[in-house]
């Protein structure tokens, strides 16, 4: 029974603290009205509202999200049940737009919506990183990531959101550069540059990087930041691409080269045009399909929502590492498995393995050259999200909270494997990871899967993995 | 009192039994409208194979013997057996069926049956202790759910107590009435509680097709609360 998840001795933390982020413009008054406004709108033109009749008609109160949720199992404060955050929304839906609710309001003292309940809701909606872990375990299927989601959706209507997130999303959807952390095009090709250079080096191998080449089978966007805080990442999908043969089938655009999608955790609108805004460089550069690089709710966002929004046929959409196991088993891509002799681990982002379609694939690719590999208990679809999920991880203020709440049960089940390396195929969990890793003083490296392919790889013609590795030893003494 | 009961047992069980048949037909035509019909071609592209096969694994129970809440679980399961079995086809009952429905059902032995409700009693009441006495569960339950858990022993205990006048503490009569209206009260409160899980259930457990949202809906959204600019 490998789905039983094992709740540890994870110390409760007692204290009723809340993590409060920046917001641009904190609205003050009127926060009921607008918020019933901003809730009103939705309904009328969203599907929601079925969703929301029939949670409402269905939660068992059996308490099975609360033992599931890595929040709640370290503070055990009953706010941070989820079936208790999401009623708050259920209850003001309940109340205010049904008829059953109105009739209820006139005979008795029934809950009413006030600046308390936005406060707590203000608060509680992000303290969830919307993992959907206890969804899985929900008798009655209610969805709490995606109550989180339409809660952070009202709030953001009324300019309720984190600074955080706000001013990357205005960047990307409106910014000169269309991108979230503000990378203009020179910028971006000579961070390509540096990687050419990198490349020749480390490998011995000439490459220059594609540039909007047009009709290319596939459009490759990654996490931007990646650009600046992952290279060995880029560096592990540019070794893949031209292993394989297949350097002069992709490419780049420079009018945006952002996977990241804040759409996903709080807003139906910047969701569709951030989707739009991929497509239409897609389109732009005639290219066949959607290659994401290692990040978790870039890829979700894309392959979940791409034919959502597409007119007419949507393109396909690949995560990185689909690719890369398909390189594998046609044999293109040769990894040597001599070269990694540490204990690995593997962190599955929740956002592709339990919403989305990458378990088995990244298991694949590792067990193929890394001899020594190990499961954390519980892992797929059970995982525990790293604490940083939702948007989270972009929140510097809430810190914290992330380390000592959110990330905690994360952190005991790392430790608990004993691995060297934590292999993490997404920018989000990577930075929520390494901040774990460095506030717990865990004795391990977290990575891409990637990264580890770079050290690996045999390329005819280019240097050996094993003297690659001997130069690296002789680099760090 | 005959006439009560009988009026109890003919009239108002068709009633109450038809009302809810009809509010369940309502949820279901609700739900196939919702989930299946008004998004449409958007279905196309949904993850079906994920969500399919989280359906159905869902239906095993042990898979959700979690840590916390196993004794609840174990419970609960064993409970539905009873809830869904006695009602169905105790012998008693197997003629109400066919008097209203013409259907012919096979009926459990009586030992069975006792043995079975007795359980189901038991059950219902360590749900009830539990919902009391363990704090976070506790938490979250409003006088919806223990009223509910109550509405149905209420059925399950006077039906016992009525077939077996050793153990009543009233008469055949007035237990059978007890019986009888909270039975029928039951099936009333059925489709507007959470009881109405009977249906809702099987469409919860494909309610990731939600996730595919409605092009051009947060463009009117946005167009309905702001000017372009205040947008982002
Ligand atoms: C198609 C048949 C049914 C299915 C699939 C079903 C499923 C469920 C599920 C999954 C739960 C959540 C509890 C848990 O997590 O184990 C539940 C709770 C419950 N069900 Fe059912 N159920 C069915 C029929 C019934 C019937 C006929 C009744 C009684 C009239 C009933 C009464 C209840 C009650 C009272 C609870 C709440 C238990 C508590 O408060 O502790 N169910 N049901
Ligand atoms: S989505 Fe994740 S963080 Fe949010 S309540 Fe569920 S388990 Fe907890
Ligand atoms: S697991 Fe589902 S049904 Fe149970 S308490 Fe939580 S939301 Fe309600």
């Amino acid at each position: 029974m490998s789905t039983i998840p094992e709740e540890s001795k994870i110390q409760t933390v007692k204290e009723k603290k809340s993590y409060p982020y920046y917001i641009e413009n904190p609205v003050e008054e009127n926060r009921v009205e607008r918020f019933l406004e901003a809730f009103a709108a939705i309904l009328k033109y969203t599907d929601y509202k079925p969703l929301l009749d029939s949670y409402c008609n269905s939660s068992a109160k059996c308490n099975r999200c609360a033992v599931t949720c890595p929040v709640f199992q370290v503070t055990h404060d009953p706010r941070d049940i989820p079936c208790y955050r999401t009623n708050l929304l259920l209850d003001t839906y309940k109340r205010y737009f049904t008829i059953g609710g109105w009739f209820k309001s006139r005979f008795t003292s029934t809950f009413e919506l006030t600046d308390d309940i936005i406060d707590e809701m203000l608060d509680g909606f992000y303290r969830c990183t919307a993992c959907r872990r206890c969804t899985r375990e929900c008798p009655m299927g209610v969805d709490h990531g995606m109550i989180t989601r339409l809660g952070r959706y009202i709030l953001s209507l009324m300019g309720i959101v984190p600074k955080a997130l706000q001013v990357s999303t205005r960047e990307q959807l409106e910014g000169e550069t269309h991108n979230t952390s503000q990378i203009p095009k020179a910028a971006l090709l000579n961070t390509l540059e540096f990687l050419s250079e990198e490349l020749k080096d480390m490998l011995g191998i000439e490459v220059e990087f594609p540039v909007d080449k047009m009709k290319r089978d596939y459009v490759f966007f990654c996490a931007v930041s990646d650009y600046l805080l992952e290279p060995e990442t880029l560096m592990g999908n540019a070794a893949v691409l031209y292993a394989s043969g297949d350097w002069d089938r992709w490419t780049i655009g420079t009018c945006n080269y952002d996977g990241i999608n804040y759409g996903l955790f709080y807003s139906d609108w910047h969701l569709e045009s951030i989707i739009k805004q991929l497509i239409a460089e897609v389109d732009r550069l005639k290219g066949k399909n959607i290659l994401i690089g290692e990040c978790g709710h870039a890829s979700r966002s894309a392959h979940d929502f791409v034919p959502v929004f597409s007119n007419g046929k949507p393109y396909p959409v690949y995560n990185f590492m689909e690719y890369t196991l398909k390189c594998i088993k046609e044999g293109r891509i040769k990894l040597n498995n001599d070269i990694v002799t540490e204990k690995v681990t593997y962190h599955d982002p929740c956002n592709i393995a339990r919403s989305g379609w990458i378990i088995d694939q990244p298991r694949e690719i590792l067990k193929s050259f890394v001899p020594n590999f190990v499961e954390m208990t519980p892992h797929g679809k059970d995982n525990y999200c790293c604490g940083g999920g939702g948007g989270l991880v972009s929140v510097d203020e809430i810190h914290d909270f992330r380390m000592n709440i959110a990330g905690k049960v994360k952190a005991e089940q790392i430790r608990r494997t004993g691995a060297e390396i934590v292999i993490s195929p997404c920018a989000n969990c990577k930075k929520q990871l390494k901040e774990l890793v460095e506030h717990y003083e865990l004795p391990c490296q977290v990575m891409g899967i990637h990264d580890l392919i770079l050290k690996a790889i045999e390329i005819p013609g280019a240097k050996s993995a094993a003297e690659r590795n001997e130069e690296a030893e002789m680099f760090a003494m | 009192m005959e006439a009560w009961i009988d009026f109890a047992k003919g009239p108002l069980f068709a009633v109450t039994f038809l009302i809810m048949i009809l509010g369940l037909a309502r949820l279901l035509i609700i739900q196939v409208y919702n989930l299946i019909i008004s998004k449409g071609g958007r279905l196309k592209n949904a993850p079906w194979k994920s969500i399919l096969k989280d359906a159905v694994t869902w239906f095993i129970p042990v898979k959700h013997l979690i840590k916390g809440t196993v004794i609840f679980s174990a419970f609960s399961f064993m409970f539905h057996i009873g809830v869904i079995l006695v009602p169905v086809l105790l012998a008693d009952h197997i003629v109400l069926w066919e008097n209203f429905l013409g259907a012919n059902l096979p009926a459990i032995g009586q030992g069975f049956a006792d043995f079975l409700t007795l359980f189901t009693i038991g059950c219902i009441l360590v749900l009830l202790i539990m919902r009391v006495f363990v704090r976070r569960q506790r938490a979250m339950s409003k006088p919806m759910d223990y009223f509910l858990l109550i509405m149905v022993l209420l059925p399950f205990a006077s039906g016992y107590f009525a077939s077996h006048p050793g153990s009543n503490p009233l008469t055949w009569e007035s237990m059978m009435l007890v019986h009888l209206l909270s039975a029928e009260f039951l099936l009333v409160l059925i489709p507007f509680t959470k009881l109405a899980h009977i249906v809702l259930y099987f469409f919860d457990r494909i309610s990731g097709l939600h996730w595919q949202l409605r092009p051009g809906a947060g463009d009117k959204v946005a167009r309905a609360l702001f000017d372009e600019e205040a947008r982002v």
